[in-house]
């Protein structure tokens, strides 16, 4: 196990490295320029270098490199060219918005895929779990955007329940009423990712009453439900973990883009604003944390994956 | 599940259905009882400053949030009186009759935000940094200054090197701007200024927060405290209004519109700007280089009905707007007529022809649609090219790679950039700027503006551009809110005497 630990340890930190190279190169391809963006329509080239210069954007590119990496072991992500603060305040300050909301919105996943996905599974050869699957099928294929608008106009506007975008500006401090704000963010994007759980679970759950331990169960005398809840589920967990890791990258995604349909002061609207004003590197500092986010919730899912699959740990 | 979710999208689409044609909110206009001192006034803008520093960082949202409410100048401009100058820090100016010295005499008791007095070294440092630092936005426009000097602790005198009738408007903009000396503060996050509003709060990617300075030199602000609630979808702006988050809205889409006003509690307002929505061609270029392709495609344009596409729109004809010094009505100059669009490509032996346009990815698509089949009818090929607008500056503004352009030109008083044969435009015609010289260098200000108008109509009789429409955009103001200002928004923001009701 430890040995185990080790090698999936070094292939993240293999990742990472990948990744801050790939996130940095790619950046430096991105046509624009800051300077001439601070610059704007007025300046001539003389001052868009002067501007240039008093950014720092004239040493070689390497070095910026070097500089930024050096800057990651001491736990400094890099400072926004346009406002002087520090990345990693930054995102703390805009993680208090995008981690409640992506929480959330795992949270109405689960809630909508497990218990739904193992009903459609039951009730395959019956009306209603063929509905749940094609609901599922239909839900699932509803852009995050439209299905965002549809619940704004309802909850928001028509009924007048729920606020229709923002966030409140005392943050937490208004517990309520920030809590209140994303609720139909996170519906949003928990009803949509919950729908795609919501097909895994149920072909799981599918092949788990196939399976002959269920078979046998229901043979000694259990119903198919009973053996399929004590023998088949366990093993349906298994898989749900590795998904649900999967998603919890979907469920960034959607966070950035649910955050400027309902204007939501959070990481993914931070991330977007940076790119047009062309801050690099605070752009570059962003996308290593998303990425790292993903590259641990991977790492994490495989430790978990093996510490709880007796047949893996045997294998090994 | 089926049926549940069939029915769901139903009530969801009727919904939507509803919502667009009922008129039935019962929410009656709010009182109009007196200026609640303690208000909080709550205006939705689209575009959000990426800092504060507003010496160095360019973009209308700065000057629009920050100049006459934090930051001031010796002068500044009202919008609402055809862009007068008005006084500011300085109570009083005189202009020798040579146009070359002003003399300005300060204002008593100003006092910056965090409690210092404004003194004339103040004034003084701040326009010699202006225009000694190149990295300071509007450097330019001191370019002409000799000398800046205080012969006492209520005056300042500045000496231009020749008459320049532009210089006190130059005065309005960034370059005017007073800081105070040696200031600590970082002005990149926060500020420290003169106005009558102080920048309490600055929440990025949502609202910047300006509450009233009791210690300004006028009459103190009418509300406590100024919300700018940066929202750049325009749905959710239409929703933010309709739900009571706003008081007011800028820029409100009219399909949305009705929307708003269905709730009986706004008021929409129309306002005039400086924003010329621009189509430049490449004057440097093949093929747009030959003016009767240029012409031909100006032709093919209908003005009229591009403005009403549009809605918030109107037709402006050359390159000088109503608000400018120098603006003459050029109806009539050009005037839609594709058959002689066709004529001239003929002549030009440019039937077929394929043509680029690099438009930002911020404006609405409409635009381009529109100009891609009014070209098509006069057998033009337009590719349309969406890039983000950094891409934009760094193509079109500064590389000049480009064959049509769109953007929109906001800045008021900018025919300098007809006069400058290295401005993306590409055009050089050294009578269009011996006149400009010779406006700027009048100090009669009626024959500065004919000069103006002169250049101007060469500009248009030449095709350099085609100007497609003057931005009129629409303001939804809360019933209870006054005062608001109306003319270039965009620019200018001034809200020291807006007043809400109180309740």
């Amino acid at each position: 196990m430890i040995r185990y630990t080790l090698t999936r340890l070094g292939l993240l930190v293999v990742g990472l490295a990948v990744a801050s190279v790939l996130i940095f190169l790619s950046l430096r391809v991105l046509p624009g320029d800051v300077a001439q963006l601070v610059g704007g329509t007025q300046a001539d080239p003389a001052q868009v270098a002067a501007i240039r210069e008093s950014l720092g954007l004239n040493v070689p590119l390497w070095q910026q490199y070097t500089a930024w990496i050096g800057g990651l072991f001491r736990g400094d992500l890099g400072t926004s060219l346009l406002t002087g603060t520090s990345v990693v305040a930054e995102l703390l300050d805009k993680a208090q918005v995008t981690v409640p909301l992506a929480a959330m919105s795992l949270t109405v996943a689960v809630v909508v895929g497990i218990p739904f996905g193992v009903l459609s599974a039951l009730g395959r050869r019956r009306a209603w779990g063929t509905a749940f699957s094609v609901g599922a099928q239909a839900l699932a294929a509803v852009p995050v955007v439209w299905a965002g608008m549809m619940l704004v106009v309802v909850f928001a506007v028509w009924l007048g329940w729920l606020p229709p975008q923002g966030f409140p500006r005392a943050g937490w401090g208004d517990p309520a009423a920030a809590f209140r704000a994303l609720i139909l963010p996170a519906v949003t994007i928990g009803v949509v990712e919950g729908a795609m759980l919501l097909r895994f679970v149920r072909s799981a759950t599918l092949q788990a009453l196939g399976q002959d331990y269920v078979r046998t169960a229901a043979a000694k005398g259990l119903t198919r439900t009973r053996a399929l809840l004590s023998h088949g589920l366990p093993n349906v967990g298994l898989s749900v973990i590795t998904v649900l890791g999967l998603q919890i990258a979907g469920i960034i995604v959607g966070a950035v883009v649910i955050e400027q349909l309902f204007t939501l002061p959070g990481v993914g609207r931070m991330l977007v604003a940076d790119v047009a004003a062309r801050d690099l590197p605070k752009v570059q500092g962003e996308l290593l944390a998303l990425t790292g986010i993903v590259l641990i919730v991977g790492f994490v899912v495989d430790l978990v994956h093996r510490l709880i699959d007796p047949r893996q740990r045997e294998a090994a | 599940m089926l049926r549940r979710t069939a029915l769901a999208t139903s009530t969801l689409l009727i919904g939507a259905l509803l919502l667009t044609s009922c008129t039935g909110t019962t929410t009656s206009p709010g009182p109009t009882g007196d200026p609640d001192p303690n208000a909080t006034l709550t205006v939705r803008l689209s575009l959000e400053p990426s800092n504060l520093d507003i010496r160095h960082t360019s973009g209308a949202a700065l000057e629009q949030a920050l100049i006459d409410n934090v930051y001031q100048g010796l002068v500044t401009r009202d919008g609402d009186q055809n862009n007068a100058i008005v006084p500011a820090l300085a109570s009083a100016w005189q202009i020798s009759p040579d146009g070359l010295t002003y003399t300005f005499t300060l204002r008593d008791g100003v006092t910056f935000h965090d409690g210092s007095a404004l003194t004339a070294d103040d004034v003084v440092t701040s326009l010699q940094t202006a225009k000694d630092d190149a990295t300071i936005q509007s450097s330019a426009d001191l370019a002409g200054v000799t000398s800046i000097a205080s012969p006492d602790a209520t005056t300042v005198v500045v000496t231009l090197a020749q008459p320049n009738s532009d210089f006190l408007f130059a005065l309005t903009g960034r370059a005017g701007l007073v800081f105070k000396n040696g200031d600590t503060t970082n002005l990149q996050t926060a500020a420290n200024g003169t106005g009558p509003f102080r920048v309490e709060n600055w929440s990025t990617g949502q609202s910047l927060t300006l509450s009233r300075y009791d210690g300004y030199w006028g009459e103190k602000a009418g509300v406590a405290e100024v919300v700018l609630d940066y929202i750049p979808d325009q749905s959710a702006a239409t929703n933010a209004a309709v739900s009571g988050d706003i008081d007011v809205a800028l820029e409100i889409d009219p399909e949305l519109q009705s929307q708003i006003e269905a709730t009986n509690t706004f008021t929409i307002e129309t306002g005039l700007t400086t924003d010329k929505g621009t189509l430049a061609f490449n004057n440097a270029r093949a093929p747009l280089n030959d003016q009767r392709i240029r012409e031909a495609l100006r032709l093919a344009i209908d003005h009229n009905a591009l403005a009403e596409t549009l809605v918030t729109a109107q037709p402006l004809n050359g390159p000088i707007p109503p608000l400018d010094p120098g603006y003459e009505d050029l109806t009539g100059s050009i005037s839609y007529n594709p058959d002689r669009a066709r004529e001239l490509l003929a002549e030009a032996g440019a039937e077929n022809l394929n043509l680029t346009l690099t438009i930002p990815n911020v404006y609405p698509g409409t635009l381009a649609t529109f100009l891609v089949s009014s070209f098509a009818d006069v057998g033009v090929t337009l590719k349309v090219d969406q890039v983000d607008f950094s891409t934009w500056l760094t193509d079109v503004y500064t590389n000049h790679d480009y064959d049509l352009s769109f953007v929109r030109h906001v800045e008021a008083r900018d025919f300098g950039n007809w006069a400058n044969p290295s401005y993306y435009f590409g055009y050089d015609n050294p009578e269009v700027q011996g006149l400009y010289a010779q406006a700027l260098a009048s100090t009669d200000e009626q024959q500065s503006s004919d000069l103006l108008a002169e250049a101007a109509r060469i500009v248009d009789d030449e095709d350099a551009a085609d100007w497609l429409f003057l931005s009129a955009p629409r303001t939804a103001v809360a019933t209870d809110v006054a005062n608001f200002p109306k003319n270039s928004l965009n620019v200018r923001l001034p809200l020291a005497s807006v007043t809400v009701a109180a309740e």
